[in-house]
């Protein structure tokens, strides 16, 4: 490929990158189960932005738009960009592909961190804050067995899948001891949804991640440096321990967020950085941009079909793996080949 | 479900002429044959437990499940033995195999959702296991009533529990003029801690002079009793009444009537506006047949308050309860437990 | 820029590295040669502090290594691995610019200028051109060389590099030769490799150190320090050293 045509063409990645977000929330705010009429939502939405119109005339369709609909189109956006961004970073900094917040014990140890408040700990404790510390420490877990030699793919990969079984273990055992009325919420809640999402979920949930993505955004370049492995990363002029602490906490901590609200919704993480490679290479100044809009439009759209394909909700976790599973499968057919 | 009630059967040994044995297809459609004599019972479904202690043959159960010990306080006060039964399964609500053999039941009931455990139990007790439960449906309950009745020999005091069944259905819907007036209210349930699971079929509404909104729905999984709908569906259907299922101990609960009313999102539905949103006791896949005739008179009241100017809904569950278990007070004591004194004294 | 060392210890394993007082001479090639299990990369791996030292052991341009952030470190000394470990399969200059580390902030991207260092030190080590291919897809020698002119990015007074002809056919050996000289002519670095070809640290080399068991046996220039007995004690077989067209060559 001429450096001439993949510069234009990573130019209009980049374009549709900042435009596609916002064309599919346009998009699936005119989708849902209640029928809106198109001139109807334009109007709405018009009036909202725009102070003007007296109550008397206000549409009876901003309840269904901005309480209801808008709330779940962000938080899909919202999470679905903290997961890809995360498992693009993860990626880099451990020199893995295969990484990914599943892979590390984040997604589960999230998920287990907030079964536990919401079973034992009730409505005082936010889930958020036991998710986050048990991913936290399901990725110190995953550091600490691994050893130093996190570089190495096996040894890595290897200790999330046992740090993440050992998650789901303890939920079961959460599940387990559950009371049989805390049990059946906690059920639904693990197979993933954004049914739930209200404004007062959001207000927590919408800024750290925002802050989350913000930050690993502004450290694409350094996660160029990063994946080079610790020596060499060193030697020319990283702080390695520090800056490695910062994009895991950080990405952790944005996963976390998202995890809490939506429940266990794997593979985005993984799915949305490959093919973003697939398309303009391994240069996390790109990849790690472009991830978090295809990784939000990927999620969004997945929200979509989950939410109009049947009369009955599907849970979003399920049609995530229905996809990831098996292309999960064909990337590591391909591990032979060079990593992209 | 079919019935066939074979004379003289293969199973019988010995004794002539009158012990017969009974062959029924259970809920999961496997064929099931209950021995002549039936004297030691395991039941691991709380609806058929219970139907056992109404119809009198309690003393026959030799163990008992977790969920009616340890999470149904109204149990062990209609049946008080219960309480010095062994526990025969755990959490899980999975089969303690051991000592369910020590215990040498002569049959064992097990729940149709479980149908891993069903086979697995028949494989390991090589005893004859049915899955019964009536999920929702009245004919189906009163089919498992006489069912039992007939395997412990108790088909007298059967008839007698579905008579009166019948019965007092047949008196409410004398009393509701059917398609006359205001017709029918919309409901919506609301069950199984969430808003937006709901049973897509559930009885007594239908019985009591209501419209369940997500009657015929695909059920989420295959076998399952209720379905998932998005929020939007519950504002377009715009239900007259919406019921939350109450039989939650009030700690337990996560959706609440007040969060219901409070919740920005359902200001604009008629229910919410007018106040109809209110608890009923609901299920959990399984029922107490008398529990389920309280709910249904309690919901005709809730519909159409004009039916039922002189109604005392505490006293006529107590007696409701009597009638089947022949315990005083039973109905206020569960009231006690669920705090449900505060909702149905309407 | 001068690197000075003073009792070095270093330990892993049963191996002990002890090296009292060594000195490395500026704008030169220095080149530390002995027998496998010698201990020269680890000695270079201290040298560049890759290998953590003590407090003294290693003075660049009068700093102690020991002392500097790593950021600091590396504006002065550069190391250079024989192979780099694994990695994506990165563009040839984004592969070379994340030498630039040290001058780029940590939440920023490179500037304009970092680029255009980049492709100058493509340039010097002699791959123009290369900056958009694609690093695995570059032959064994190609990539040694992006790894240099990473290194060269870095803007390092000194250089060490961990046997870079190792696995080079012959032609690619004496051009990586000649790089390093032209390295250390015409860009005043002090270059420091480690080589187990005699023949090319004796040809190309200002100074020689010869190690042995974890010791420095001697050094010096060439010229001045080699002689047959002193191969026979560090290598323990008989060499012989040949002048033939006014050149020294070792003959086993």
């Amino acid at each position: 490929m001429s450096g001439s045509r993949t510069r234009r063409t990573t130019s209009l990645l980049f374009i549709l990158a900042a435009v596609l977000p916002i064309v599919l929330l346009a998009v699936s705010l005119n989708m849902g189960a209640y029928p809106v009429p198109l001139k109807a939502v334009w109007t709405t939405v018009h009036d909202a932005l725009v102070p003007g119109r007296p109550a008397a005339e206000a549409s009876p369709y901003a309840d269904i738009l901005f309480r209801i609909r808008l709330p779940r189109l962000l938080l899909a956006l919202f999470a679905g960009a903290a997961l890809a961004v995360s498992g693009a970073s993860l990626q880099a900094i451990f020199k893995n592909p295969l990484v990914f917040e599943f892979s590390l014990g984040i997604s589960y140890g999230a998920a287990f961190g907030a079964a536990l408040s919401l079973v034992f700990l009730g409505r005082g404790m936010p889930a958020q804050v036991s998710a986050f510390f048990f991913a936290i420490l399901a990725v110190l877990l995953v550091l600490l067995i691994a050893g130093r030699s996190s570089s190495q793919i096996i040894s890595v990969l290897l200790s999330g899948i046992i740090v993440s079984a050992l998650f789901q273990a303890l939920l079961s055992l959460v599940e387990f001891f559950a009371n049989p009325y805390a049990l059946q919420a906690l059920i639904f809640w693990l197979m993933g949804s954004l049914a739930h999402a209200t404004w007062s979920d959001l207000s927590l949930t919408l800024p750290v991640i925002g802050l989350g993505v913000v930050i690993l955004i502004l450290l694409r370049w350094r996660m160029n440096v990063l994946s080079l492995g610790e020596d060499e990363a060193r030697s020319v002029g990283v702080n390695v321990r520090q800056e490695k602490i910062l994009i895991i906490v950080v990405a952790t901590l944005t996963t976390a967020a998202a995890t809490s609200v939506t429940g266990v919704i794997n593979w985005i993480g993984l799915i949305v950085p490959h093919l973003v490679r697939m398309m303009v290479g391994a240069d996390n100044r790109k990849v790690i941009p472009l991830s978090a809009s295809f990784g939000a439009c990927l999620l969004l759209v997945a929200d979509d079909i989950a939410r109009t394909a049947a009369s009955f909700e599907i849970p979003i976790g399920i049609l995530t793996s229905v996809v990831g599973i098996p292309f999960f499968i064909i990337l590591l057919k391909r591990s032979g080949k060079v990593w992209l | 479900m079919a019935f066939v009630a074979t004379l003289a059967g293969f199973f019988v040994p010995g004794t002539a002429g009158e012990a017969r044995e009974i062959v029924i297809t259970d809920d999961l459609g496997r064929v099931v044959a209950f021995p002549a004599k039936v004297e030691r019972v395991i039941s691991l479904e709380p609806e058929i437990t219970r139907i056992i202690v109404a119809l009198g043959a309690g003393e026959r159960l030799v163990g008992i499940d977790f969920f009616l010990r340890h999470h149904d306080h109204l149990f062990s006060v209609l049946f008080p033995r219960s309480k010095s039964l062994p526990v025969v399964s755990n959490q899980g609500q999975e089969l303690n195999y051991e000592l369910a053999l020590r215990l040498r039941p002569d049959v064992i009931f097990s729940s149709p959702s479980e149908f891993r455990m069903t086979e697995s139990i028949e494989r390991k007790m090589r005893r004859p296991v049915a899955a019964l439960a009536s999920m929702g449906k009245f004919d189906v309950l009163l089919r498992e009533i006489e069912l039992l009745g007939r395997i412990f020999g108790r088909e007298e005091r059967a008839a007698e529990l579905d008579a009166y069944f019948r019965g007092r259905m047949e008196a409410l819907r004398a009393a509701a003029p059917d398609a006359g007036g205001r017709g029918k209210p919309s409901v919506y349930l609301s069950f199984w801690g969430s808003l937006i699971r709901t049973p897509v079929a559930y009885e007594p509404v239908d019985a009591a002079g209501g419209r369940n909104l997500a009657a015929g729905l695909l059920p989420s999984q295959l076998g399952a009793a209720g379905t998932t709908v998005p929020v939007e569906q519950i504002l377009i259907w715009d239900p007259d009444v919406i019921l939350v299922q109450g039989n939650y101990p009030p700690g337990e609960r996560s959706v609440t009537v007040e969060g219901i009313l409070g919740d920005p999102r359902f200001s604009s539905l008629r229910a919410v506006r007018d106040k109809r949103v209110h608890y009923t006791f609901g299920f959990w896949y399984w029922w107490d047949p008398a529990l389920v005739l309280v709910e249904t008179l309690y919901l005709a009241r809730l519909f159409d308050p004009g039916r039922f100017p002189d109604f005392d809904l505490a006293e006529e569950g107590d007696r409701i309860f009597k009638t089947f278990y022949g315990t005083e007070g039973a109905f206020s004591a569960l009231c006690r437990t669920l705090k449900c004194h505060e909702w149905i004294a309407n | 820029m001068k690197v000075q060392v003073r009792a070095l210890t270093f330990s892993y394993g049963l191996f002990t590295l002890r090296v009292p007082e060594q000195d490395f001479g500026e704008a030169g090639i220095t080149a530390i040669v002995g027998p496998n299990g010698a201990g020269k990369s680890t000695f270079l791996k201290c040298a560049a502090s890759v290998l953590p030292v003590s407090r003294g052991a290693v003075l660049v341009g009068g700093r102690d290594m020991a002392g500097l952030s790593a950021r600091a470190r590396a504006r002065l000394a550069g190391y250079v691995p024989q192979e780099p470990s694994f990695t994506f399969n990165y563009q040839v200059l984004d592969f070379v610019l994340t030498g630039r580390a040290a001058f780029i902030p940590a939440f920023s991207s490179p500037s304009r200028r970092d680029i255009e260092i980049a492709e100058e030190s493509l340039c010097f080590v002699g791959l123009e051109g290369f900056s958009r291919r694609l690093f695995l897809e570059l032959s064994s020698g190609e990539r040694r060389l992006v790894l240099i002119a990473r290194t060269l990015a870095q803007q390092p007074a000194v250089l060490l590099l961990d046997e870079p002809t190792t696995f080079l056919d012959p032609r690619h050996e004496v051009g990586m030769m000649e790089l390093l000289r032209r390295l250390a002519r015409e860009k005043q670095k002090t270059v420091i490799v480690t080589l187990h070809d005699l023949d090319m640290a004796v040809k190309y080399a200002d100074d020689m150190v010869f190690m042995k068991g974890g010791a420095v046996i001697a050094s010096g220039p060439p010229r001045d320090v080699l002689s047959e007995p002193l191969l026979k004690a560090v290598y323990d077989i008989d060499m012989g050293i040949v002048r033939t067209n006014g050149r020294l060559v070792i003959v086993r």
